[in-house]
């Protein structure tokens, strides 16, 4: 119990000490973005703009669902929630392995290599709702007086990218396995999730399944509090909520007690 | 606030030979081996110490030199000390804010200026970003390419790069230095600006833990030394004392072809063994006794004279002086009686001697380390070579037509 008071303790002197490098890190992942490229920020609303355009097309004249609100709103806005979560996993899983030089010899708290790979989905996020507010401006979709809420339905959500990319980055480092997976998990569990369409109405066993898993809840808090007019699904985002900070507990835990192993098993 | 500090407390390491379990297809017999047999501080079969019982502690003001042969465990120690590992057993300790020399240009990145990098590489080894503005100038000073500061690194020269590196280093204001044999980066001039920086670093009182091969450096840097080498003890003591042992267990070749009875330095007036460091240009004489093993024909006996830092002072040969080559034959004894003068400024010498067969001009017998001397001398500025100059300095004035004296 001391000795876990301790390391809790020392997890946020380390972050407190080196905020400024997160900062440096953010910032340089954000610079080179701009680098040598011509759209530079373009490209973080142009991947969810172009799912948004062939999915409109299959799920609206292929194969039509029902939504609340029109479908390239219901879309985009699952799309970019969705990216932010899978932006950060896919930039964390590697995040230890790829920057090795820095890992095995200069000492800084690692965390810092997904926490950036996070902050920097976050901008993107930002910059991909200013699209978010411009659809919801076309389609006359006003905001709902829920709004209010939004920040409960971010926190709940960055914390829960946060622990999934500390565990895949850590598991990665000693298992080259986890990347391969994660790929695939990655894409299947966009499917699990009312990114596209809602999965709530789903039956049976499959439905049960699927109400396991907690970026359901998170998608749909933001699209209730966004345009449904109404608060989120306290039950279901509740119990996303704390699963979240849970497995944030528990994976930045392991992660800061295997830290001093990553320059052997790199 | 406490004294900064460096200090190794019986750290033992163990690694790891080959790889760990390193796929998945691996975890399963390895959770099942873990299983069965709990967890023991001894040595597995595919382990081993790479460090055994090191303690050291480094105090302000002064310099730990770590030397050693490749794989000895000299970057492992270092990077106990910067948290990056952990001791196996025993703790290692440093108190104060740690400024690494190791790996210096890790965090650049290629596609970032100068500028953007300064900023980067210096909030990864711990520099408050307003610190790294106040010092910015002085750093691209120092790197010496104020003309390139806004150019991606990508588009820099190796020696720019390392510049770079050690320029944001050399600012970060530590508590403690650790560095690990990054001087020999940049030019001549570059080196040179960065030792007189280690050397105000040690004036500010900053103990330092210093990796090299360069025993030179560890010569003029460092009061104490610790030698690490695989599988056996660390020694740590005097620079002079630790050197010494280091380059003359480095030539011990033992040859099984001969037996040496003795081997003994001596002042070659008073005939006393050597102890202790010598004044330059002190005759000195080697007696050697050795028994031969196995037939030996046409022997000369080649004397050579090394500086710790692998620089050749001498090598010579009897039977070129003159001398007439010997047969071994098994069991005959061979004694050897040679007398020179150490012509030379401070450091740390070794003499080896080697038995030539003079018709194929091959070493018969190599018998390295005979003996180790030191030469103490502060007088001169640099150099290996004592040369005895008389100076004879006159000044002639010029004639000056016009010049007016006034009052």
């Amino acid at each position: 119990m001391k000795q876990l008071i301790a390391d809790c303790r020392e997890m946020f002197v380390e972050q407190a000490q080196y905020r400024e490098l997160l900062y440096e890190m953010t910032r340089r992942d954000l610079l080179i973005r701009y680098k040598q490229t011509i759209m530079g920020f373009g490209w973080a609303v142009f991947m969810p703009l172009v799912n948004t355009a062939v999915f409109s097309v299959i799920f609206t004249r292929v194969a039509p669902i029902e939504t609340q609100v029109p479908y390239p709103l219901f879309a985009f806005c699952g799309l970019l929630a969705w990216n932010f979560s899978a932006s950060t996993f896919r930039a964390s899983v590697g995040s230890l392995t790829s920057n090795a030089a820095l890992v095995t010899k200069v000492f800084f708290p690692r965390e810092l290599f997904p926490f950036s790979a996070m902050l920097v989905a976050l901008v993107d996020l930002a910059v991909g709702s200013t699209v978010l507010i411009a659809l919801m401006a076309w389609f006359r979709v006003p905001p709902s007086p829920y709004i209010v809420l939004l920040p409960v339905v971010v926190v709940i959500h960055v914390v829960f990218t946060m622990a999934v990319s500390l565990f895949v980055a850590m598991a990665n480092l000693f298992y080259r396995d986890v990347k391969y997976i994660f790929e695939v998990v990655v894409t299947l569990w966009m499917f699990a999730t009312s990114v596209l369409y809602p999965v709530t109405s789903l039956g049976g066993r499959l439905g049960t399944l699927l109400r396991l898993n907690p970026m359901t809840p998170i998608i749909d808090g933001y699209r209730d509090v966004l345009f449904g007019g109404k608060p989120p699904d306290w039950l279901s985002l509740g119990a996303a909520a704390l699963l979240s900070f849970a497995v944030l507990f528990a994976a930045w835990l392991q992660f800061h007690r295997s830290e001093f192993e990553f320059a052997e098993r790199i | 606030m406490p004294e900064s500090v460096i200090a190794f407390d019986g750290v033992w390491k163990k690694f790891r030979r080959g790889e760990h379990h390193d796929s998945l297809r691996d975890l399963i017999p390895a959770l099942v081996r873990q299983f069965a047999k709990r967890r023991e501080p001894t040595l597995e079969a595919d382990e081993f110490w790479v460090l055994r019982n090191v303690s050291f502690e480094v105090r302000p003001g002064q310099t730990l030199g770590i030397i050693g042969p490749n794989g000895a465990g000299k970057s492992t120690a270092l990077k106990l000390l910067t948290r990056i590992m952990k001791p196996t057993r025993g703790t290692a300790r440093v108190q104060g804010r740690v400024g690494a020399l190791i790996e210096l240009a890790a965090g650049f990145h290629p596609d970032l200026t100068g500028r953007e990098n300064i900023f980067l590489q210096g909030a990864i080894m711990g520099m408050k970003r307003d610190a790294i503005r106040r010092r910015f100038d002085e750093i691209v000073e120092f790197a010496g390419i104020p003309d390139f500061i806004d150019t991606p690194v990508k588009r820099y020269s190796s020696g720019m790069n390392a510049r770079l590196g050690f320029a944001i280093a050399a600012h970060v204001d530590p508590d403690v230095l650790l560095i690990d044999e990054v001087l020999a980066v940049g030019d001549f001039s570059f080196q040179q600006k960065c030792y007189e920086r280690l050397e105000s670093f040690r004036r500010d009182g900053i103990p330092i833990a210093f990796v090299s091969h360069n025993m030179q450096a560890i010569a003029s840097l460092c009061e104490q030394v610790l030698l690490l080498r695989p599988g056996q003890e660390p020694v740590l003591g005097g620079v002079n004392a630790v050197l010494a042992e280091y380059v003359s267990s480095k030539g011990s070749l033992a040859d099984a072809r001969v037996t040496v009875l003795e081997a003994t330095l001596r002042h070659r007036d008073t005939g006393a063994a050597l102890a202790g460091p010598i004044p330059p240009c002190a005759e000195l004489q080697l007696d050697l006794e050795l028994r031969a093993e196995a037939n030996l024909p046409r022997c000369g006996v080649m004397l050579n004279i090394m500086r710790a830092d692998g620089l050749v002072i001498f090598t010579g040969m009897s039977t070129l002086d003159g001398l007439s080559e010997s047969h071994l034959q098994t069991g005959d004894h061979l004694t050897a009686r040679i007398v020179f003068s150490a012509n030379l400024l401070r450091g740390t010498y070794t003499v080896n001697i080697q038995l030539i067969d003079t018709l194929r001009q091959w070493p018969a017998v190599i018998i390295g380390g005979v003996g180790s001397f030191v030469v103490a001398e502060t007088t001169r500025i640099a150099g290996c070579a004592e040369v005895l100059p008389l100076y004879e300095v006159a000044v002639a004035r010029a004639v000056r037509s016009g010049a007016k004296v006034t009052l």
